[in-house]
């Protein structure tokens, strides 16, 4: 009893206080305009809506598991391989005209294709089109179509078998691409040449370097699977989709149901609370508590752009660590009920739980960057180097900051959040009822993931939620 | 269970009304630099390409007119972004800005050429 009155405690204590500290706007890699932040009504009934969902959720939900299991799936349509073929090689002239466009265009973020490219269509686009369309990124992704096009001519040219790949190690699992995303967010959040198009450039064909040589030793499909860190990133969000490729045609499955078959291998969970902390660092990037601890990290680290950058780096990181920290209590917590399963091992089984969650973050945040900034595609595309060239006849389109209100943001935001924190519960009910032998177990270990989806998505709406500084 | 979940969710409700009572209402209670809409224009100094007391706010309601003068010791380019207006200023002058509030948001207000933000322009709903 004591210890459900203090999970109740802290369901409360969260969104009540998340409502006491006057919380901040937002800022982006290429900045230019901002949300203006929920206001102090919206969030006080999104948070009341969060709570009862999850009470309700806790009475209502099913005795069984229900995604887990071979779950059914209806065939839609065949898609020959020819569309991988187009698509990859869409793939490899959109990095070729973003390299080019970065290196050899004028050096402005907004007048150059590439920072456009890289932090709204690719960074934002793709995450909401991979959980809309599944894995797409699979058939897009340059590098990928690079590595297969060569081994295909290879295997054409040289008449021996190729050599076998080097084993990739257990060990490694996803660590590659959660340091790569990690690097990806501090680029985007904290070097001061975030937005300089050849910098920006040159790291893409390290990247390219990078990925080519990987997939050369560990094998295509293997380093792309793990290691190669956006394959990774939009691949854990089209688990999320109804839609599944396999076997050369397009299924429809159930929403959830790819997540829940999520394989947990080392690096998971430090993926997932990368992806969540860096967004909750760029929200808090304006509030009151980043804007007066910054000053003191910038001279700490020598002042200057210099300064600053570490300091936000720190920021960065300590932001990752509290994501982290909190997710971890949370699956201590459920290590004291039942069987006693062991915190790492709840930590991984319960991993696919944060995708949901990593994904409302990412879609509240950067929705209105993608729908305003999107459009500055229109003229991009046209202009790709800020030359003044007109190649489509859309050089002279604006953006329209006025397609959607202030209003009908939020409304996007607060549903986003709730849906993913619905998604998130499903998730983990789903595993728990599968796991405990006794139900009622089950239900137990789940108050302790209601405090931490509580606990996500109250913070969640507080970062994007007003009184503003 | 159900007793704890009932009385949880009644504590929340009641919570959250609070909060809603304490703050609903006034829209805009801690403005620190508003712009009265119809008194006189936000007025920004520069001193060394940077503003004079930090980054202004400059805050107004949709539909009204956004009004603010900047006076700079550097000569450079004033760009409002969102809006898209560019002026320019010369060493020691000054500039006058005068345009309706069409757009919501929260628009960085820049010397172009510096990349450094001398205001932030809100505009509420």
């Amino acid at each position: 009893m004591t210890r459900r009155r203090l999970i109740a405690a802290a369901l409360v204590a969260g969104p009540a206080a998340g409502a006491l500290f006057p919380p901040p706007a937002l800022a982006h890699g290429i900045v230019s305009r901002t949300d203006l932040p929920i206001p102090v009504w919206l969030f006080g009934w999104a948070a009341a809506v969060v709570l009862i969902v999850s009470f309700a959720a806790l009475a209502a939900l099913w005795p069984t598991p229900r995604l887990q299991a071979a779950v059914p799936r209806r065939r839609l349509f065949r898609l020959p391989a020819a569309v991988d073929v187009l698509a990859g090689a869409f793939g490899i002239a959109a990095l070729g005209a973003t390299v080019y466009a970065g290196l050899a265009g004028v050096q402005d973020a907004l007048g150059n294709l590439a920072p456009t490219v890289i932090y709204v269509v690719f960074w934002v686009g793709l995450v909401l089109a991979s959980v809309l369309f599944g894995d797409i990124w699979r058939a897009f992704s340059p590098w990928r179509a690079i590595a297969r096009a060569a081994s295909w001519v290879s295997s054409r040219v040289s008449k021996g078998e190729p050599p076998e790949p080097l084993e990739y190690p257990a060990w490694l699992g996803r660590w590659p691409a959660a340091i790569g995303i990690l690097f990806f967010a501090w680029v985007e959040l904290t070097y001061k040449n975030r937005d300089d198009p050849s910098t920006l450039a040159i790291m893409i064909l390290v990247y390219t370097v990078v990925m080519l040589v990987g997939m050369a030793l560990y094998g295509i499909e293997t380093w792309s699977e793990r290691a190669d860190p956006f394959g990774v990133y939009f691949g854990l969000f089209a688990r999320l989709s109804w839609l599944e490729r396999r076997d050369g045609a397009v299924y429809a499955r159930s929403p959830l149901a790819g997540a829940a078959k999520l394989s947990a291998l080392p690096g998971t969970v430090p993926l997932l609370c990368v992806a969540i902390g860096s967004t909750t660092f760029d929200g808090s990037e304006n509030g009151p508590i980043w804007t007066r601890v910054s000053p003191h990290l910038t001279s700490f680290f020598g002042g200057g752009t210099g300064g600053e950058q570490w300091g936000a780096t720190v920021g960065l990181l300590v932001c990752i660590g509290i994501v982290a920290a909190f997710y971890r209590i949370g699956v201590g917590g459920m290590s004291e009920v039942g069987e006693g399963h062991s915190p790492g091992e709840l930590a991984a089984r319960f991993a696919h739980t944060l995708i949901p969650i990593a994904f409302a973050y990412a879609l509240a945040h950067y929705f209105s960057l993608l729908v305003f900034q999107g459009q500055a595609m229109a003229h991009l595309i046209s202009d790709p180097l800020g030359h003044g060239s007109d190649l489509f006849g859309t050089s002279h389109t604006g953006i329209d900051f006025n397609v959607i209100s202030a209003s009908g943001i939020w409304y996007v935001q607060v549903a986003t959040l709730v849906c993913g924190h619905v998604a998130g519960l499903v998730l983990a009910h789903d595993r728990a009822v599968g796991m405990y032998r006794d139900v009622r177990d089950a239900v137990r270990s789940q108050y302790w993931m209601l405090v931490v989806m509580v606990g996500f998505t109250s913070l969640g709406l507080w970062l994007l939620s007003a009184v503003n500084t | 269970m159900k007793r704890a979940a009932m009385l949880a969710v009644l504590v929340a409700v009641i919570v959250v009304a609070f909060v809603i009572a304490k703050n609903g209402g006034s829209g805009s209670n801690d403005r620190t630099t508003s712009n009265a809409a119809s008194g006189a224009p936000v007025v920004i100094h520069l001193v060394n390409g940077r503003p004079q007391g930090g980054i202004r706010k400059i805050t107004v309601n949709k539909g009204r007119r956004v009004r603010f003068k900047v006076i700079s010791d550097v000569a450079d380019e004033i760009h409002v972004h969102g809006y898209n207006l560019h002026q320019d200023v010369r060493k020691g002058g000054s500039v006058s800005f005068d345009f309706p509030a069409t757009i919501e948001g929260i628009f960085d207000i820049e010397l172009e050429s510096r990349s450094e933000q001398i205001a932030s322009l809100q505009v509420n709903q």
